[in-house]
């Protein structure tokens, strides 16, 4: 594999680059790769959940281990700037989390997972969910090896974020739209935040939810299961 | 965001490709920021004078930046379009989020001085 277009004698005058090894962001991506493959080999569904601060991730976790803490096996890792407050959020409801505390840094790094993973116990684990920095703009740059990237924009928000933060939702695969019980308060309008979403990313799915009067959840819970069904069949048919 | 970090990232590379006679003899860097990288050039120019600075290298090396603007691909039209307004579209009108630039964040070109002391050939 050619790296640099060089001779043999000393560097001089111009050299140009080859795209892929002089990537700034190659360290990242190749540790993804290296958390796709484990998770791979051991059929865990991985998510990474990303949205502006506050948008509700934790909540929604917490709401996720009480539904479905019962079915299926699910472990979560908390990027948070400073504090162990959400994971501790989450292990009060039973949840089996772990904090990753990234002491300022605005986004996860694959790197940052990977060692985290080496102290969780994934035995039998059926759902690896990562909670992100509360932040639309750095995560959307890091690949964290995940199957499906999840993102929530709250109708307290204002409804301009996916034009605002494209890269974001360019990647994800599911917009779920939270806090919807406040939405006859608010003006806000799904329907404006679904084109502008589906503007950048055609494919992109879409659910309305609400933690408060439980709008949502049933098929949140229900996407989540299936996908954790389709992680395994994939994986059964490719063994057989 | 993490620009700080980018251009130790920019460093790292350098430094692991060429020798520090090399590295003496750097003049410029150009990078190739596409628009969807959510790097600011601004902010790497800044980023890029504090390092140097505070670590007393590469002072006399210069940093250019080239921003790459988005383009899809339409497989339809086999051919590839702007995206404006952050409509991820075709120029014929069909969406398309199979992005073939914009995303880069890459040293795309490096520039040496000659050696002080060149034998002729
Ligand atoms: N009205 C309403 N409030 C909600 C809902 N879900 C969460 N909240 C509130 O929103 C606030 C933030 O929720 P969190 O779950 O901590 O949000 P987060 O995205 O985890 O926040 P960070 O981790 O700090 O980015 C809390 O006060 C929640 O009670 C909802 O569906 N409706
Ligand atoms: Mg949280
Ligand atoms: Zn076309």
């Amino acid at each position: 594999m050619q790296k640099i277009q060089r001779s043999s004698k000393a560097a001089r005058g111009t050299v140009t680059c080859d795209n892929t090894t002089m990537h700034l962001l190659k360290a990242n991506d190749f540790v993804a790769d290296s958390i796709r493959k484990q998770m791979a080999a051991q059929n865990i569904l991985l998510l990474n959940i990303t949205s502006s601060a506050g948008s509700g991730k934790t909540t929604l976790l917490q709401e996720t281990i009480k539904r479905l803490g019962g079915q299926i096996n699910i472990k979560i890792l908390v990027g948070d700037l400073e504090t162990e407050r959400d994971a501790d959020r989450l292990r009060a409801v039973g949840g089996d989390a772990l904090q990753i505390v990234t002491g300022g840094i605005c986004h996860l790094e694959a790197q940052m997972v990977w060692q985290a993973m080496e102290s969780l116990n994934l035995d039998g684990v059926d759902l690896l969910i990562i909670e992100n920095v509360g932040n639309l703009v750095c995560p959307a740059s890091f690949d964290l090896g995940e199957d499906y990237r999840v993102t929530l924009i709250a109708t307290t928000e204002g409804d301009d974020k996916p034009k605002k933060y494209p890269r974001m939702f360019l990647t994800s695969e599911l917009m779920l739209v939270s806090k919807v019980d406040l939405l006859e308060y608010l003006p806000f309008s799904v329907d404006n935040v679904v084109a502008d979403a589906r503007d950048i990313n055609p494919d992109i799915d879409v659910m309305e939810l609400s933690t408060i009067n439980g709008t949502g959840v049933d098929a949140w819970c229900n996407w989540l299961l299936n996908k954790v069904a389709e992680k395994k069949e994939a994986a059964s048919l490719a063994a057989s | 965001m993490h620009e700080i970090s980018l251009i130790r990232t920019v460093f790292n590379t350098l430094e692991a490709e060429f020798s520090p006679e090399e590295l003496s003899r750097l003049q410029a860097v150009d990078l190739k920021v596409g628009l969807l990288s959510n790097v600011e050039p601004i902010l790497l120019q800044n980023a890029f004078a504090a390092v140097t600075q505070s670590e007393g290298k590469y002072e006399t090396t210069t940093l250019n930046i080239e921003t790459v603007p988005i383009e899809v691909y339409c497989p339809v039209c086999d051919k590839n379009s702007p995206v404006k307004d952050y409509k991820f579209a075709c120029s014929c009108g069909r969406p398309s989020s199979d992005v073939v630039s914009g995303t880069e964040l890459l040293i795309h070109r490096i520039h040496f001085a000659e050696p002080a002391s060149v034998r002729s050939a």
